[in-house]
C-alpha cells in the first residue's frame, strides 16, 4: 500500500530522450512510436535566426498524471479501468473494448492504442515490470542523466519525493480540471 | 408454410407476402433506380465491414488525437433520427394529438429501421464488440455515459419492437404502454448520448449542458424531415387529405423547433466566444469561420424555416424537397459536432512557455468510414421496403 507519484525538476531536462528509450526497453513499448507512455513536450525557440534561444524549462515531461479523480476511469463503459492499491490507474486488459472513451476523456492526452495488444495503454509507473520485481524506481527515473525525475511514495513522509515537495514550490498541469494529478513540476 | 403460420400467430403479415411479391415491384425507371441504389448501398456496407474486419481501426482515419470519427457521428445520426421518429410516433397515442394517430404504426416502424443501421455502424466502430457486450453486462461501468447510453438503447429497441408488434396485432392498450416506455427510454438514451460529449472536462467546447439538449431538439427535427421524405415518396407528392393535415401540423411543430434550436445555437455561440476562454472561444471562432457550418445552417435550418414561415406550414411539397438536403446537412452536422469536440489540440505546457500557436487537429473520414456510414442507409431502406410489403402499416383503428 502506497501512493505513488512523481516530481520533475523539469528545468534540468536536456531533452535527450533517454527516459523514452529506457521506458520502451523496460516495458516492451513499440519502438519508434511517438508519445507512447511518456514523451517530452518542447517549447519553440525564440528570436531570429541565428540568434535563437530557448527558455530554461522549455522541455516538459509528459505521461499519465495518475489522477486522483480520473476522468478516464469514470468514462469506461466496461469498468475496465481501476485504481490499484498503490494509487496507480490500471487496466483489466481483457475488458478493454477499444471504444476509446478514455482517450477522449483524458485531459492530458496520456492514453494511446497499443498496437501489439489491441488495448489502450499509458504509463503505469513500471508497476508490472520493475515494481513487481521489487525495485523502487521506474525505468525513466533511473536512466535520466539530468536527475529530473523523482519517483516515490507520497504517503511516506520520509520518501525523497515527500521531502522535496515539502521544501520546494511546484505546479500541476491543468489543475482547473479537478483531476488532482499526482505528477508535480518543481519550480 | 409452417413458418408463415407461426409468424402470423405472433404478428399478422399480409396474405400476398412472399419472395415473389418482394421482387415483383413495377419496373418503372424510378423503382429500378431505387432498387439498384439499395443494392449498391448494401454492397458498399459489406465492403466497408470487410475492410474493417481485415484491418481494424487502420481502415479508418481516426487517430490518437482524434479517436472518434464518422462512424460515431453516423451512429448519432441514425439513432438520433430514430429518437425523433419515436417522439413523433407518440404524438398521437401518447400525447393525444389525434391527427397523428394514423401515422403511429408506420412511424414506429421507421424508428426501428433507423435504429438498426445505427447499431451496425457502432459495432463496426468499436475495436472489440464482443468484449463490449460481455463486460457491459458482467462489470457495468455505471459512472460511464456510454454504458448508460448503450443499455438504454437496448431497452429502446425492445420497447419499440414490442410496441410495433402489439400495434400490428391491433392491441392498442399494450402498444401504448410500450410506446410510453419506449418514449421515456429513448429520450433518456439520446440525451445520455449527448452527455458522452457533455461530460468531457478535457474538451471545453463540448463540456456543459448544451449538447444533450441540442441532441433532443435536433432529433425531432431530423425525425420530422425523415417523415417528409418517406411520406413524399410514398404518396409521390399526391398527399391524401388525412396525410396532408398531419404533415401541415408536423411542419408547424418543425418550424417551432427550428426557431428554438437556432436560438440555442446563437446563445451557445455567443457565450462561447464572449470572454475568450482558451480552447472554447478559439474553437468556436474556428467553427463559425468554417463554410460547412454555414452550409448546414442554410440547408438544415434557414431554408426549411423560411418555407414554413412563408407558407404557414402549408407548403409540404416544398418541404419534401427541402427535407433531403436538410437530412444530408444534419448527417454532416453530426460529423462536425464530433469533430469540433476534438479539434482543439490538448495543450499541456503552460501558455507562457508555449510560443507556437497550436495547430488544429485535422480529420477527414476514410473511404471505408464513408462506405459503412452511408452504406447503412441501404439496410434502412431495404428493411422499410420489406416491412411495407409484409405488414399493414396504415392505422385501422377507430377510437
Ligand atoms: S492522466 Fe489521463 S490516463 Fe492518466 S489517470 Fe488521468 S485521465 Fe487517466
Ligand atoms: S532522460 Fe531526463 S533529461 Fe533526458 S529527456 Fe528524459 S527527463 Fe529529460
Amino acid at each position: 500500500m502506497a501512493k505513488y507519484g512523481m516530481a520533475f525538476d523539469y528545468k534540468l531536462c536536456i531533452n535527450c530522450h533517454a527516459c523514452e528509450v529506457a521506458c520502451k526497453e523496460e516495458n516492451g513499448i513499440l519502438l519508434g512510436a511517438d508519445k507512447h507512455r511518456l514523451w517530452i513536450g518542447e517549447s519553440e525557440p525564440v528570436g531570429d535566426f541565428y540568434n535563437l534561444a530557448r527558455d530554461k524549462g522549455g522541455f516538459l515531461q509528459h505521461q499519465c498524471q495518475q489522477c486522483e479523480n480520473a476522468p478516464c476511469l469514470k468514462a469506461c463503459p466496461n469498468d475496465a479501468i481501476y485504481r490499484d492499491e498503490n494509487g496507480i490507474i490500471q487496466l483489466y486488459e481483457s475488458k478493454c473494448d477499444l471504444s476509446l472513451n478514455c482517450m477522449d476523456a483524458c485531459p492530458y492526452d496520456a492514453r494511446y492504442v497499443d498496437e501489439k495488444k489491441h488495448i489502450t495503454d499509458k504509463c503505469i509507473f513500471c508497476s508490472d515490470t520493475r515494481l513487481s520485481r521489487g525495485e523502487t524506481t521506474t525505468a525513466c527515473q533511473i536512466t535520466c542523466p539530468a536527475k529530473v525525475r523523482i519517483f516515490g511514495d507520497l504517503d511516506d513522509e520520509n520518501s525523497e519525493i515527500s521531502k522535496i515537495l515539502s521544501q520546494r514550490e511546484y505546479f500541476t498541469l491543468k489543475p482547473e480540471k479537478g483531476t488532482e494529478p499526482k505528477l508535480f513540476y518543481l519550480v | 408454410m409452417a413458418l408463415r403460420e407461426l409468424v402470423n400467430k405472433i404478428v399478422p403479415i399480409k396474405e400476398d407476402f412472399s419472395i415473389k411479391s418482394l421482387l415483383g415491384f413495377k419496373k418503372t425507371p424510378l423503382n429500378v433506380l431505387v432498387s439498384f441504389m439499395i443494392v449498391g448501398l448494401i454492397l458498399l456496407l459489406v465492403w466497408g465491414i470487410a475492410q474493417y474486419l481485415m484491418h481494424g481501426h487502420h481502415a479508418y482515419n481516426v487517430s490518437r488525437e482524434h479517436p472518434w470519427g464518422l462512424l460515431i457521428s453516423g451512429y448519432i445520426f441514425f439513432v438520433g433520427t430514430s429518437t425523433g421518429l419515436c417522439i413523433i410516433a407518440s404524438l398521437g397515442h401518447v400525447f393525444g394529438i389525434k391527427e397523428f394517430n394514423h401515422i403511429g404504426k408506420r412511424t414506429t416502424l421507421l424508428a426501428i429501421i433507423t435504429l438498426l443501421p445505427g447499431f451496425i455502424i457502432i459495432l463496426s466502430e468499436i475495436g472489440h464488440p464482443v468484449t463490449m457486450m460481455i463486460y457491459n453486462i458482467l462489470t457495468p461501468g455505471i459512472t460511464s455515459a456510454i454504458w448508460w447510453m448503450g443499455t438504454l438503447y437496448g431497452l429502446v429497441l425492445t420497447f419499440i419492437i414490442l410496441e410495433f408488434g402489439f400495434a400490428l396485432r391491433g392491441d392498442h392498450k399494450w402498444a401504448v404502454r410500450f410506446g410510453i416506455g419506449g418514449l421515456i427510454a429513448d429520450v433518456a438514451a439520446f440525451t445520455t448520448l449527448g452527455s458522452v460529449f457533455a461530460y468531457l472536462v478535457a474538451r471545453p467546447i463540448a463540456n456543459g449542458p448544451f449538447i444533450p439538449l441540442y441532441f433532443l431538439l435536433t432529433a425531432v427535427v431530423a425525425g420530422a424531415f425523415f417523415m417528409f421524405m418517406i411520406y413524399g415518396f410514398k404518396h409521390k407528392l399526391n398527399f391524401p387529405k388525412e396525410v396532408e393535415v398531419t404533415l401541415i401540423k408536423l411542419a408547424k411543430i418543425l418550424g417551432l423547433l427550428l426557431v428554438v434550436t437556432m436560438f440555442f445555437e446563437w446563445w451557445r455561440m455567443i457565450t462561447a466566444i464572449y470572454g475568450g476562454m482558451p480552447e472554447r472561444a478559439d474553437t468556436m471562432m474556428k467553427i463559425v469561420g468554417s463554410s460547412s457550418f454555414w452550409i448546414e445552417m442554410l440547408f438544415a435550418w434557414a431554408i426549411p424555416f423560411v418555407i414554413i414561415l412563408v407558407s404557414k406550414g402549408k407548403a409540404i411539397k416544398a418541404l419534401f424537397f427541402a427535407a433531403i438536403p436538410a437530412l444530408i446537412s444534419i448527417f454532416l452536422m453530426r460529423n462536425d459536432m464530433v469533430h469540433y469536440a476534438q479539434m482543439a489540440p490538448m495543450q499541456m505546457l503552460k501558455k507562457t512557455e508555449y510560443q507556437l500557436a497550436p495547430t488544429w487537429i485535422e480529420y477527414f473520414p476514410s473511404p471505408v468510414e464513408w462506405a459503412i456510414a452511408v452504406g447503412a442507409l441501404g439496410v434502412c431502406f431495404l428493411l422499410y421496403y420489406v416491412a411495407e410489403k409484409a405488414f399493414d402499416l396504415d392505422e385501422d383503428e377507430h377510437h
